[in-house]
């Protein structure tokens, strides 16, 4: 549902001014009253419990008012796993407005905050970000965020499924700055091909880009355990024990599952979102926070290092309800203030309203979190198969021009058109001797004209998709693993994208990649919470955007010469 | 040796004397000349049970005590080939599995792969999945 049309009885005469209002795009937006005993609330509902903790025999017996014996599995594997049971009834003892400030006040450290959140429940950590208006939730979340330098994440999919497409846009994508790749497919049986191409493409845009597959658990494990992709995401976990089994999961299974991909050495996040239950129809009358707070506690218990979460493919839901981006920004600052890695949504168009679109990223690209985007759109968003993003490649000028406004790091750069087309040409040869090599459907040279120059799919050649689909079961059906197409780069005889992407593969063998909000530098240097520890303590420290990356972000696609005002920089 | 610390890490540049694969190579074997000689398989390519106890080492030196859990538990199924991976991970789905059948995935665990502490997790699951009715029904249950 897109559009509500304007009420206007034919009897009565309205003004210039409404006519005009009517026709502004934030009306075609959705937007509801709240509904708290639907759970249609953001983070203030009577219906939610109040705190409380209570220890015996070094466990806990009571949380958020319920006894052990009513626990529900939600409850239990945050008593059981989340919560620091030593701590637990001292810290949720604090009261919430003493936690709150230590959240802002910059004489405590990040660290000192963990000592008090470990041992929060649910309804505590609620509590006190009820208290924080949305300028505190953000000085909260420069804070907190785990990683000190911020980064971000691109979707890179393409509406016909076309691998050479998202080899291209992958490779703008990683020359552009984004730290992570993620893509999915419109018809299923095409992602062996195009998981490939991803992260061939992201190779060649920039050694040490991390990629990923979207797809169901099962195959989704597959592909990284063959080193095809580099990491994980699309691993959901609710806030209600009905909907996690409606989702035909549990925190025990998800937790098993978080080991599986450790187990192979692959980096894998969780991902959650407000609004989620009260999509799925049964929100157990709670707000929308406290129910992702659940889930965000659930994460941490089973040990994963990190989460997405902002709503994500939700975002309609708090969206349309009072106070509901707040709600939004204050789930990414708990996820970050409970020590998870936060790629924190903005990845799904939610509104028509371009101020509506960049307010929404306000929260989350001024303070800097570890994945700004957890999908920006390195494509056009027809193409996005994510059903849209909150930005895509139309808005890379604005991104940057406001990087720029306001110095702040958001992860992207502008670059100049003649690297883009080398690195787009580049991609799309480089996948064409991969595919040659490896006995898979042919890439024309006209395909490759196409990849260098185009905007969206419909700028290339169609793909003959059979043909397509048969090579995408012979990968699967002959084993091909990520050494192979290292193998089979190097054979091609593009060394450097062998050596970059069997760099990659080197880092599941040290495992570094399973710390805390870790990504890889240009130089393969594995940078997270451990080694890039966030430091801020008040003006003057912490990430600043200086020096070199300043200069770089100074840098926009049209900026007059101070010296020669005829003439642009750049 | 002393347990690692923060200083340690990244393990793959300040320590990479520590990591081998599972097929016992040094982690400085893979190169690419050992790539195209074929002297490598996808074998060399993943991580062993004793890199995952160094970084639960660094978890627990960095105040991460469940992702620490998490790497142990890892550490224990890189003994468990991947299609019983995903077996064990489907049994522990809501009502895929019986009481029974869990209690024998947790002793299989134990026994087979000395897995103890994912064994714990899966029998901890077989309580909860009891009282909250998420378990399978036995078949062949005439009652």
């Amino acid at each position: 549902m897109t559009s509500t049309a304007p009420r206007q009885s034919s009897a009565a005469r309205v003004s210039r001014r409404t006519e005009v209002l009517e026709a502004r795009p934030v009306n075609l937006d959705g937007f509801v009253e709240e509904w708290p005993e639907k759970g249609l609330v953001a983070m203030e509902s009577d219906f939610d419990p109040t705190p409380s903790v209570r220890v015996e025999d070094g466990r806990i017996v009571e949380l958020d008012g319920k006894e052990r014996a009513d626990f529900d599995f939600m409850d239990t594997f945050i008593a059981n796993h989340a919560i620091d049971v030593a701590s637990a009834e001292r810290c949720t003892a604090i009261p919430s407005v003493e936690i709150a400030r230590l959240l802002i006040d910059p004489r405590a450290t990040r660290d000192d905050v963990l000592a008090v959140t470990r041992g929060l429940t649910p309804a505590k950590v609620l509590d006190v970000v009820k208290l924080m208006n949305v300028v505190e939730i953000m000085q909260g979340m420069q804070k907190m965020r785990a990683r000190r330098t911020p980064a971000n994440q691109a979707h890179s999919t393409s509406a016909r499924d076309n691998p050479i497409q998202v080899a291209a846009d992958a490779a703008e994508g990683a020359l552009r700055g984004f730290a992570e790749l993620e893509t999915t497919l419109g018809v299923v049986r095409y992602a062996p091909l195009v998981a490939i191409a991803l992260q061939v493409g992201g190779q060649v845009g920039r050694g040490g880009v991390l990629t990923q597959c979207a797809l169901e658990e099962a195959t989704e494990l597959e592909l990284g355990m063959r080193g095809i992709t580099a990491y994980a995401e699309t691993i959901s976990v609710y806030g209600t024990e009905s909907v996690f089994i409606d989702g035909d999961d549990t925190p025990w299974s998800k937790a098993f599952l978080a080991s599986a991909y450790a187990s192979r050495g692959i980096k894998m996040r969780f991902t959650s979102g407000t609004g989620s239950e009260v999509q799925m129809g049964n929100a157990e009358g709670k707000s929308m926070l406290y129910l992702e707070i659940r889930c965000i506690l659930m994460a941490k218990g089973a040990g994963v290092q990190g989460l997405q979460n902002g709503s994500i493919s939700c975002i309609g839901v708090p969206g349309a309800v009072p106070g509901g981006l707040r709600a939004v920004a204050a789930e990414n600052l708990v996820a970050s203030m409970v020590d998870l890695e936060c790629a924190s949504g903005n990845d799904q168009s939610f509104s028509h309203s371009s101020m509506r679109r960049t307010a929404r990223a306000i929260p989350q690209l001024f303070p800097g979190t570890d994945f700004v985007c957890s999908g920006y759109s390195a494509v056009p968003n027809p193409d996005n198969m994510f059903a849209g993003s909150n930005f895509d490649t139309e808005d890379y000028d604005d991104w940057n021009t406001i990087q720029r406004d306001f110095q702040v790091d958001g992860g992207l750069r502008h670059v100049r058109e003649a690297e883009i087309l080398q690195a787009r040409n580049k991609a799309a040869r480089v996948l064409q001797a991969l595919f040659r090599h490896l006995d898979l459907p042919a890439i024309t040279d006209d395909e490759v004209e196409a990849a260098t120059y185009a905007h969206s799919s419909n700028d290339y050649p169609l793909r003959d998709v059979l043909a397509d689909l048969k090579g995408a079961q012979a990968v699967m059906d002959r084993g091909i693993t990520g050494l192979d197409l290292v193998r089979g780069l190097e054979a091609a005889g593009f060394h450097d994208v062998a050596e970059n992407l069997l760099m990659v593969l080197r880092q599941r063998v040290s495992g570094d990649l399973l710390q805390t909000s870790a990504i890889l530098t240009p130089d393969f240097v594995p940078l997270s919470a451990i080694n890039d520890p966030n430091d801020y303590a008040g003006p003057g420290t912490g990430y600043r955007l200086e020096g070199e990356r300043w200069e770089e972000l100074k840098k926009l696609r049209h900026v007059t010469s101070a010296t020669n005002p005829e003439t642009e920089v750049g | 040796m002393t347990a690692l610390t923060r200083d340690d890490y990244p393990l793959s540049i300040n320590r990479p004397d520590l990591l081998h694969t599972p097929t016992g190579k040094p982690i400085t074997a893979l190169t690419m000349d050992a790539v195209v000689s074929g002297e490598l398989s996808a074998e060399d390519l993943r991580i062993s049970s004793e890199t995952l106890l160094l970084q639960a080492e660094i978890a627990d030196a960095s105040g991460r005590p469940q992702l620490a859990g998490n790497f142990r538990r890892a550490a224990e199924m890189t003994a468990i080939p991947d299609a019983e991976v995903l077996a064990m991970y489907n049994a522990l789905r809501p009502r895929a599995s019986t009481g029974e059948a869990l209690a024998e995935l947790a002793d299989r665990l134990e026994t087979t792969y000395s897995a103890p502490v994912c064994a714990a997790l899966v029998r901890e699951a077989a309580e909860v999945y009891g009282r909250r009715d998420l378990l399978a029904r036995p078949t062949g249950d005439d009652d």
